[in-house]
């Protein structure tokens, strides 16, 4: 097994110094961001809900020691080199996945040294598993490295809180880099083993990661996550919950489905309407405003309820979430496993 | 699944049976039965699109027939792939080999996909041909990556060898190189191979049967020596005594040439009276079939 490992990390020598580079990368700049973080010692005392809240202040006073402190930290957060890191977070299970994914059969077919290997492995399935397995071994290790670097860059973001108590970013960092590796993984595989072309499998699984990373976060509020939730009751002031709002909109308690334009015509006063100028062009002092422009109180508007999870859930909602990426994983490799049974090696 | 599948005991290493594969409107197989007997060296030939490759792909299993049915060493490639691709050496069209990879790499690979991968016997005929084990598969010339793709397919052990044009690409050096390395190794394995080409040059000193494919169809299937000695060329339409007309094509001094089929085979000088001064070449007998299987305008036959 060791040999079909470093076989198949030799065919795909490219991917793999990338792999390394790129997650090793990712995880000692993560590690050095999270250190210059902390090398500020941003006074526990000035935190607020276990933040490092932004001052502002309009020079009008000398600043606090908090919010000189705030302003330093701020300064490190919002620099180019952390806005570099934060979005290499974002996107790096993805590149690797796809890089990784695309081209494990559709560059033999390319290549055309898919009949000479599959002509010796006599089953494609077994070719296949141990090419997989040959990459998850490796990627795995790499990503979760990076992941974990990541949840330190967290913590050191909100000093005040464990980043594994709340949901800050909580899907691009710590375990979740490998499974969502793993998806753009296997997802991409699979595409490449369908068309058995590298370039368009890469296209189409930006485009699907795009939108599965983008529409993740709502679709899982308002289906799975739902039972986790509890309403807002506007007295919560920690910072490590995990807040969304409903669909759905409600009035007095009641879900409302009608015209919010139309609501909002209905109950709010009327524009003052202007009094008419006499002859000589003059408006008259006693009659300028219109009586209908008295403010009426209707009570509050329809309007979305806000949920929020608490940050003692994070593990329950990542064991979920992961849960449900793998399955979708396991899902993609095994329609790679299929059909590569039936794909023509050209 | 764990056990053989059709053990062969039979003396025939491939055979088909109204084998038919269609590329949509292309028929690339038709109704092709054929049987190349263990222990031969059989020469597939025919030109480009004739449907060698085909034929190789089904055994392979790299393609379904559409009707019909292929056993490789007594197993149907298609329903028990494994089994039937433990049992043939395959030699692809193009030498394709993986960039960045050395040859012992290779031989490596192999080992680890096939179980019954003999790689010391693989590694030794590379080094025999004197290519090093530690150069990188992609600087190899083509007439090295042939060999490194024969000493693969022989380093499995199979008793069948499928050559699927190996010899396309090479200079004539390194085609004579491949035909005699692929020669020594099956006689002294006693294994099978089924040779596709179409330069017949390169495999007339080197097979015992001749099959010629043409159009998708077997036009013919016989053994060598009996293609020869069956078979006659005249400048002239008057047919040799009891022979059947197979198809006329240009011969190189440019005038018409026509191949007759004997009824028996020909014995010494006698009865070859109109024989022209070309002899019967195992080329002017493919030629004349495919020029039959072409319909060749102005040169057919009436």
């Amino acid at each position: 097994m060791f040999a079909r490992i470093q076989l198949t990390l030799r065919q795909h020598r490219l991917e793999t110094i990338a792999l390394f580079v790129l997650c090793g990368g990712l995880a000692l700049a993560g590690v050095i961001e999270a250190w210059r973080l902390n090398s500020l010692n941003f006074p526990h005392s000035c935190l607020q809900d276990g933040r490092v809240v932004q001052y502002w202040y309009d020079g009008s006073s000398a600043p606090t020691a908090c919010q000189l402190a705030s302003k330093k930290f701020y300064d490190l957060v919002w620099s180019p080199d952390m806005s570099i890191v934060a979005m290499f977070e974002q996107i790096l299970p993805f590149i690797v996945g796809i890089g990784f994914g695309a081209p494990l059969v559709a560059r033999e077919i390319e290549t055309g040294t898919a009949p000479l290997s599959w002509a010796l492995a006599g089953s494609r399935f077994s070719w296949l598993l141990g090419k997989i397995v040959a990459v998850v071994v490796v990627m795995v290790p790499l990503l979760l490295v990076a992941g974990l670097a990541a949840d330190v860059r967290e913590g050191a973001l909100v000093p005040g809180i464990d980043p594994h108590a709340m949901f800050d970013s909580y899907a691009a960092r710590g375990v979740f880099f490998v499974f969502w590796g793993l998806a753009a993984f296997l997802g991409t595989l699979a595409l490449g083993t369908i068309f058995g072309r590298t370039m368009p499998a890469v296209m189409v699984a930006l485009i699907v990661c795009v939108f599965v990373r983008g529409l993740w976060e709502p679709a899982w509020t308002h289906t799975i996550l739902r039972p986790f939730a509890v309403e807002a009751d506007y007295q919560w002031g920690s910072a490590d919950l995990f807040v969304y709002n409903s669909d759905q909109l409600y009035l007095d308690g009641k879900p409302w489905n009608g015209d919010l334009n139309q609501w909002f015509n209905e109950h709010q006063p009327a524009p003052p309407v202007m009094a008419t100028p006499d002859a000589s062009g003059m408006v008259p002092s006693s009659s300028a405003a219109v009586s209908n422009a008295q403010p009426v109180d209707f009570g509050p508007p329809p309007q979305p309820i806000t949920y929020v999870i608490h940050g003692a859930d994070y593990w329950l909602v990542t064991r979920l979430e992961c849960a449900v990426l793998l399955a979708g994983s396991l899902f993609c490799g095994a329609i790679a496993l299929f059909w590569v049974g039936r794909r023509k090696p050209y | 699944m764990g056990a053989d599948v059709g053990a062969s005991n039979s003396t025939a290493a491939l055979v088909a049976h109204g084998l038919s594969k269609r590329y949509r409107r292309k028929l690339a197989l038709d109704q092709v039965d054929l049987t190349v007997p263990a222990g031969s060296v059989t020469a597939l030939v025919g030109p480009n699109g004739a449907g060698k490759t085909t034929l190789s792909r089904v055994c392979m299993a790299f393609e379904r027939p559409n009707a019909g049915s292929v056993e490789v060493d007594g197993v149907d490639p298609w329903k028990h792939r494994s089994q039937a691709l433990r049992r043939v050496g395959y030699v692809p069209q193009s030498p394709a080999v993986y960039r960045g990879m050395s040859v012992s790499d290779h031989v490596a690979m192999a080992r680890s996909l096939h179980s019954g991968f003999d790689s010391e016997y693989a590694r030794r005929r590379i080094g025999q041909l004197g290519i090093p084990l530690d150069q990188r598969a992609d600087t190899l010339s083509g007439g090295q990556a042939a060999q490194l793709g024969l000493a693969i397919a022989l380093g499995t052990r199979a008793q069948v060898l499928l050559l699927d044009e190996p010899l396309a690409n090479l200079d004539p050096l390194a085609r004579r190189e491949f035909i005699q390395v692929l020669l020594d190794a099956v006689r002294a394995e006693g294994s099978t191979a089924l040779l596709s080409s179409h330069i017949v040059t390169d495999v007339e000193d080197a097979c015992d049967r001749l099959v010629i494919l043409g159009g998708g169809k077997v036009l013919l299937d016989c053994l060598l020596e009996e293609a020869r000695q069956t078979h006659r060329l005249t400048d002239s339409d008057s047919p040799p005594p009891g022979a059947t007309a197979v198809g006329s094509f240009l011969g190189r001094k440019g005038g018409k040439l026509t191949l007759w089929r004997l009824a028996v085979p020909e014995v010494g000088a006698e009865g070859a009276a109109d024989v022209a001064a070309e002899t019967t070449s195992l080329e002017d007998v493919v030629l004349g079939y495919l020029a039959a299987g072409r319909g060749t305008a102005g040169l057919q036959l009436n």
